[in-house]
């Protein structure tokens, strides 16, 4: 293939200035090894979208990264943080790491602006009218401000998920971490949900992607990193997955999916 | 998922006669049912209507109303009662008001029409708690009842209107509710002791909201964020050495009055109670978790009435020599160890119904871990478990019937005094117990029918 893949071969060469770094990361849920031995790094405004089979440990790495999970040896480095037990250090990292789950995670009782306006005011201590102004720039941004004083139970799944997406933007976050957006969405409202990620992605912001969308990551991945059993199996331009896979694994994943 | 629901088309409306044949005596076995469950069903009503009007002898009840509202309360103090009445009924209608204001706020600012809770719902909302208070009236029979229900209500309905001030005064409603809310009880209750205390605590609670802090620069806003609550309680304090007067404690409350009062004290007491020991029984650590537990555990194993002996006779052991409590604060302090327990395993059901993302959305948003309890899951556990705690309330309600055995006369226990009356001894044994017992009713269905409104309301925007 072309050198560019060659470059990109490697989960530990980033383009530019690091903003996230795995080293020897292992995770254990009891005796099973979710990760093996995780070496990653993440250049600012980078946009690596994580594929691999269910329970290959992809959900569980960019858990790892904001402490949803706590790993059990190796390093993570954050925006120039080691994640350690310090709260303190942890807040601080899960203040400039926005995450959108798969099941969106709103807050039924509250409505959409309070669901986004929650943690600017909670955590950043803004006062509400400049929070409201706030919430509503990222309403736009994701392009359903006309939705602001409705329940999270009144709106379409998609709208659900931008939504969640416009709540962590509103926190101003360095990096974005999403996992697996599209899998609890109905076919036809995937696209919206995309939609925002694109215009994310080309805005310049750092993200972590875990999803199964292929045209995603043709349009705007940096990287794809191929997961299975806990190890980073094969790492590359989103090309040269489609053209050119190398590991067995590999080619048999992506048979299955495209 | 979303709000337009199609209605389905309204069953075509049969005449009476046609609903009597389709509902009723459809066939033979449903006619035979029909007839069979009329005549047993007229026999009840018949009898019942015979007690009530014709055989009753409900002098017991009408010449001893008085003592059945307020039992041994001193005679020459009632006027107390009266102001009671009057600024319950204020903070009542001040207290409605601000939360249909807030509704209103609410409604507004997403766009949506809003109308003010009516007269008639009002009324059919309390339906059952009216009769009765108009059934006491009309066997009262003098002005001074008349008098003092019809003052309250005039002082609520005026209360009421302040939901039409602007929103920026819901605070200061609220405020007013709890102060009006505290000088009713302490119109009784007098202003010495420790009165100033609970007063203190609301106004230093208020002050944080009221004074407005994020205004200010950083040094300041700390010394202000603490100076505040702490200069208010202060105030208050100093007032209160000033205005200290004697009034009637609770050691001499009794009838419906001790009745309500208790379980309202009680209720206030074990609800926060019972959510710090579920959040005990939840945390990680281990030490905190096994005491919560234990206590838990060792209370539901024990029935009220043990508690409330052990009240008695054990709790002075356990407590510095000197230190003496009256049995009515006692039995306050047992049914609040009680109920809390109960409240403990409520809330944890709720905590637990609580799918874990909702948390982790709160730990991604950098939130710490009480403004996620606040903010995120205890508004949604405690919703969750509005029914089941409001069940723990009225059956700690029905309860307060066991005051009985620690020597206070409750609502029940009026009873034995009516019935040590020479006029009626060996009579009206049964209209009295029906009376307490529609009492009693009058007031917990009351309760369960505004849980169940609480829950509709609180549950705006889920489907």
């Amino acid at each position: 293939m072309t050198s560019e893949s060659t470059i990109f071969a490697d989960a530990t060469q980033a383009k530019g200035e690091t903003i996230i770094e795995c080293i020897d990361v292992d995770k254990f849920f009891g005796d099973f090894q979710a990760l093996k031995d995780i070496n990653l790094k993440v250049g600012r405004q980078e946009v690596i979208v994580v594929i691999g089979p269910s329970g290959s440990g992809k959900s569980t790495l960019i858990r790892c990264i904001n402490r949803l999970e706590k790993h059990d040896r190796g390093t993570i480095i954050v925006d120039g943080i080691e994640l350690s037990d310090d709260v303190r250090n942890i807040q601080e990292i899960r203040r400039e790491t926005g995450m959108v789950f798969q099941q969106f995670n709103l807050f039924p009782h509250l409505t959409v602006i309070d669901n986004v306006t929650l943690a600017p005011r909670q955590v950043r201590r803004l006062p509400k009218k400049q929070a409201d102004e706030l919430a509503m720039e990222m309403l736009e941004r994701v392009k359903i401000p006309e939705q602001a004083h409705k329940f999270p139970g009144q709106l379409s799944g998609g709208q659900q998920q931008r939504v969640a997406i416009a709540r962590s933007l509103a926190m101003r976050p360095k990096v974005m971490l999403f996992d697996e957006p599209t899998s609890a969405l109905d076919p036809e409202m995937i696209k919206e949900v995309l939609d925002v990620m694109v215009e994310l992605a080309t805005g310049g912001m750092t993200m972590i992607v875990v999803t199964h969308e292929m045209g995603f990551a043709r349009a705007v991945a940096d990287r794809v990193l191929f997961m299975a059993d806990g190890e980073v199996v094969e790492v590359g331009t989103p090309l040269h997955f489609f053209e050119n896979p190398q590991e067995d694994r590999t080619k048999l994943f992506l048979s299955q999916i495209l | 998922m979303t709000a337009t629901a199609e209605r389905a088309p309204a069953p075509p409306k049969l005449s009476p006669l046609g609903w009597l044949r389709k509902r009723l005596f459809q066939n033979v076995g449903s006619a035979v049912l029909s007839v069979t469950l009329i005549v047993i069903l007229l026999y009840v009503v018949y009898r019942s209507l015979v007690f009530v009007v014709i055989n009753g002898q409900w002098e017991a009840i009408s010449r001893n109303l008085t003592l059945f509202m307020v039992g041994t309360f001193p005679r020459d103090q009632v006027w107390r009662l009266a102001a009671q009445a009057l600024m319950l009924g204020l903070a009542f209608g001040i207290g409605v008001g601000t939360a249909s204001g807030t509704a209103r706020d609410k409604a507004k600012q997403a766009g949506l029409a809003y109308e003010p809770p009516l007269l008639a719902g009002t009324l059919k909302r309390f339906w059952s708690l009216i009769a009765f208070v108009l059934v006491l009236l009309t066997l009262a029979g003098t002005a001074g009842p008349w008098l003092v229900v019809g003052g309250a209500v005039l002082v609520g309905y005026i209360g009421w209107h302040s939901w039409r001030l602007p929103p920026s005064m819901r605070t200061l409603g609220w405020l007013l509710t709890a102060l009006l809310f505290l000088a009713g009880f302490q119109v009784v209750s007098g202003t010495e002791g420790l009165a100033w205390l609970p007063v203190a605590l609301v106004l230093a609670a208020a002050s944080r909201l009221l004074v407005p802090v994020e205004r200010l620069e950083t040094p300041l806003r700390q010394l202000v964020s603490l100076g505040a609550p702490l200069v208010a309680a202060g105030v208050v304090y100093g007032i209160y050495q000033v205005i200290a007067a004697p009034g009637v404690g609770w050691d001499d409350w009794s009838g419906m009055i001790l009745t309500l009062w208790w379980s309202a004290i009680v209720i206030v007491l074990a609800f926060p109670t019972g959510l710090m020991l579920a959040l005990a029984r939840r945390s990680t650590l281990p030490a905190l978790r096994y005491l919560a537990t234990t206590y838990i555990e060792l209370i539901r194993g024990v029935p009220l009435i043990t508690l409330l002996f052990m009240g008695q006779f054990m709790l002075g052991f356990m407590l510095p020599a000197g230190t003496v409590f009256s049995s009515i604060t006692r039995s306050i302090a047992a049914g609040t160890l009680f109920t809390a327990a109960y409240v403990a395993e409520i809330v944890r059901g709720g905590l637990q119904s609580l799918p874990p993302g909702q948390m982790e959305a709160g730990q991604a948003l950098g939130m710490g871990i009480p403004a996620i309890m606040r903010r995120i899951v205890l508004p949604q556990a405690l919703r969750a478990v509005i029914p089941a705690m409001v069940g723990q309330f009225i059956s700690l309600f029905k309860d307060s019937s066991l005051l009985f055995i620690i020597g206070a006369t409750e609502f029940l226990g009026v009873r034995d005094l009516v019935h040590a009356q020479a006029d009626f001894r060996v009579s009206a044994h049964a209209e009295t117990l029906v009376f307490v017992a529609v009492g009693y009713w009058a007031i917990a269905f009351s309760m369960s029918r505004e849980s169940q409104r609480l829950e509709r309301r609180l549950g705006v925007g889920e489907t």
